[in-house]
């Protein structure tokens, strides 16, 4: 008995090595190993000029979070500004959701088409999309001017609102789709039941189907606001590199000035509040929030 | 009465949020067939500009990179992507579901975090060239996972029975898997492939950290003109080949699902 246990254990490893042998060591040699190294050079002291000293500090992370500079602003700014994008999408991605389950008939499948496409498109093709259209010199701007609804420009670029506008066109698709599975996956005689009890639409709505989509918002809150968080190309082409946030300053000491412990540590610190607002999210919204992002 | 303001807000907030998702799309794409090359201004129809694309080598170059990046990744990332969706669906092993964490892993961290830490990790460690190596190896990381969830949809859906049947009938392993498994997973492994190309295809984060000097794709040249304000109707005109290329694709699902159903 032990035997033929032990006999179908191999077997069942053999059997796993090439399923999932390559991608165990794709992940750990691409992904875990560079996070490891980050983490290593971010506790390690930097040169004048930005090189690596092999000696134990935590300078990079006092000078980004506590140096009384402009770095521990980016970082709650990211937060705040990924916060506001957020509830924006909620507030304007789940009536969308909800009319596309309750309303699109036949036709569901086009409808939400017609929400992803664009988000498959180039990223900065939509972020330039975007500046073209509100920017100045820019085409509402121009149109709005020779109807006379305007006297003079209005430019929004380069301010914050601009960045989260930027952010919110980005990602509001991909709080649609968790939020419509989630609507999707409700069981109508739970609905029914609601009324036969005497519910009013109403009270059903908050009651009954806002609860059972707590999943899909909250899937779709950890695949709007993460990504809006680390958002580094909408601060830089619309907010034209004065509005920072968390990933210019990777990009800026990595890229730019060759800072790499600089870099590390911010990096670090983005990745701990990642984890940190995932679990939580994870925590608000149950399992099913997880299953909902993929 | 209030059932039917409800209604009308919703209906008015969707509408809103299809208009604020394609109107500047839309009109980009208008605007990409304008006469003036600088102006905000609509003069007249012209495919000049999609012309000239074609008489822009270094765009030509560019298109080509992309597209050789995008074919390897695809390829690479679909196949170790279906191969793990299959053993996380059929197996129970310890680390399962830490394994089914990491895999996650790479597709939630926002894209600047992972990609700068590998530009470290090339650079500084594997000695890996910047260029086309890094290149698809980072695109690689970060598009398996994506062939692996999607397959994993769909192997809920399968019938599996056909794969016992065919060990039943004396079949060997390899050869069930290519005669019923492959088969049977047909559909997602297309389904797959679909959404890693235009991915790969696409990407600027992560190309722009690892890419190096030299290895100019699509989306970092684009982002070069935008950056030196070169000709806005030139990349009106690359900017919509960017928009109508995931249309197609769409398209193409569409298609091949219809028939997949005709033949079923």
């Amino acid at each position: 008995m032990a035997a033929s246990k032990t006999f179908m254990k191999i077997k069942t490893n053999l059997q796993l090595l090439p399923t999932v042998g390559p991608i165990s060591i794709w992940i750990f040699l691409f992904v875990f190993a560079p996070v490891a190294v980050i983490v290593f050079i971010s506790f390690l002291a930097a040169g004048p000029i930005g090189e690596i000293l092999p000696r134990f500090s935590i300078e990079s992370y006092r000078y980004l979070l506590f140096g009384g500079s402009e770095y521990g602003r980016a970082v709650l700014r990211s937060i705040l500004y990924a916060f506001v994008t957020n509830m924006v999408c909620l507030c304007v991605g789940f009536p969308m959701a909800y009319w596309i389950s309750k309303y699109g008939g036949k036709f569901k499948a086009l409808f939400l088409f017609l929400v992803i496409v664009p988000s498959w498109s180039c990223y900065i093709v939509r972020i330039y999309a975007l500046k073209q259209l509100v920017g100045y010199p820019g085409i509402l701007n121009n149109f709005l001017l020779n109807l006379g609804f305007i006297s003079s420009p209005i430019n929004i670029l380069y301010t914050p609102a601009a960045v989260v506008l930027g952010l919110i066109y980005i990602w509001l698709p991909f709080m649609v789709l968790p939020i419509y599975a989630s609507l999707e996956g409700i069981n109508p005689a739970l609905l029914e039941a609601s009324l036969d009890l005497g519910a009013t639409p109403r009270w059903q709505f908050f009651t009954v189907t806002l609860p059972l989509t707590k999943g899909g918002i909250f899937g779709g809150t950890i695949l709007t606001f993460i990504p809006a968080l680390g958002d580094w190309l909408v601060p830089l082409l619309i907010g034209g590199n004065r509005v920072w946030m968390a990933g210019n300053l990777i990009q800026h000491f990595l890229v730019v000035r060759g800072k790499i412990a600089m870099a590390s540590s911010m990096a670090v610190i983005l990745t701990a509040a990642v984890v940190l607002l995932i679990y939580m999210f994870i925590k608000l919204g149950g399992e099913e929030s997880m299953e909902r992002i993929v | 009465m209030k059932v039917l303001n409800a209604r009308k807000i919703n209906t008015l907030l969707t509408i809103a949020g299809y208009l604020f998702i394609w109107g500047p799309i839309v009109v980009l794409g208008i605007f990409s067939f304008n006469t003036s090359a600088y102006g905000v201004k609509w003069e007249s129809l012209t495919l000049k500009w999609y012309v000239d694309l074609f008489h822009t080598p270094a765009i030509m170059k560019a298109v080509l990179r992309s597209l050789l990046i995008a074919s390897i990744t695809t390829v690479f990332a679909t196949v170790i992507g279906t191969l793990a969706g299959y053993g996380l669906y059929k197996y129970k092993f310890s680390g399962r579901r830490v394994l089914r964490m990491s895999i996650l892993l790479p597709i939630t961290v926002p894209y600047v975090i992972m990609a700068g830490a590998l530009l470290v990790y090339f650079t500084r460690i594997a000695h890996i060239p910047l260029g086309y190596p890094a290149i698809i190896i980072a695109h690689i990381s970060f598009s398996a996972p994506l062939a692996v969830f999607v397959n994993l949809g769909r192997m809920q859906r399968i019938n599996w029975s056909l794969e016992e049947a065919s060990v039943d009938l004396g079949a060997n392993t390899f050869t069930t898997w290519r005669k019923v498994t492959i088969p049977l997973l047909l559909p997602s492994i297309f389904a797959s492939a679909v959404l890693i190309f235009p991915w790969s295809f696409n990407d600027f984060t992560v190309t722009y950290f690892v890419a190096g000097v030299g290895t100019t794709t699509l989306p970092l040249y684009l982002f070069s003109m935008l950056e030196y304000s070169l000709k806005p109707v030139l990349i009106n005109a690359i900017s919509f080949i960017f928009i109508i290329m995931p249309i197609i694709f769409v398209l193409l699902i569409y298609s091949y699902r219809g028939k997949s159903k005709q033949t079923a």
